[in-house]
């Protein structure tokens, strides 16, 4: 399963891209964003970024089915 | 009523997207860049967003000042790319029929979009820059 990830604000900077696919070793966020740290392990990935399947925020547990965006949300900074 | 933009944001957009017959009140908050942070001067301000995820924060966010309080109408609109100082970044209106309920609604509005709306702020300085949470 191949899955298209978004990186936003600094994950953006640090991993110099604000898009990649990956191909997770199981089918749920966490599983997505193991597969996102090996890829670009630049990326820090703390408790502090939250994540997003498609358009709403999701836990390290939700399931991710092909065809799925997951997007990795660090702190916000909206205002 | 819910958009992030790359244009200016109008207050007189705003103002006559929630307006009513039926509401006394019409609170209106805009967030403005500020020419300065924790003792450094600013010089400019950019702004990225998730926008599909954001306009639909926002649309929550107004669902739920809906639920909790009698609010007429909630519009939101942020600014996203390069602000100057001065510019303003956010704006959210909230009518009601009488003061408290708009003033309420409002003030939350902005509290939950500054948690949970997927919108990154990047400040620059003379000489440095950082990303800003919070």
């Amino acid at each position: 399963m191949r899955i298209a990830v978004q990186l936003f604000g600094p994950l953006a900077e640090q991993a110099g891209a604000s898009r990649l696919e990956v191909t997770p070793g199981g089918a749920t966020v966490q599983d997505v964003v193991a597969a996102v740290a090996a890829a670009k392990p630049a990326l820090k990935i703390d408790r502090s970024v939250r994540f997003a399947v498609n358009t709403d925020y999701a836990d390290p547990s939700a399931p991710v089915r092909e065809g799925d965006v997951v997007s990795l949300i660090p702190p916000v900074g909206g205002g | 009523m819910f958009k992030v933009t790359t244009e200016p944001l109008s207050i007189d957009e705003a103002y006559a997207a929630v307006r009513r017959d039926d509401c006394g009140a019409v609170a209106l908050f805009v967030g403005t860049v500020r020419d300065h942070h924790d003792g450094k001067k600013v010089t400019k301000i950019s702004y990225s967003a998730f926008k599909e995820m954001a306009e639909k924060e926002f649309a929550a966010i107004a669902a739920e000042a809906t639920a909790r309080w009698k609010v007429g109408a909630v519009y939101i609109a942020h600014r996203t790319g390069a602000l100057r100082i001065g510019d303003a970044s956010v704006v959210i209106a909230v009518s009601a029929a009488h003061r408290a309920e708009a003033f309420d609604a409002c003030r939350h509005a902005i509290e939950v979009l500054k948690k949970l709306a997927p919108i990154w702020k990047e400040e620059f300085y003379d000489g440095g820059k950082a990303w800003i949470s919070g």
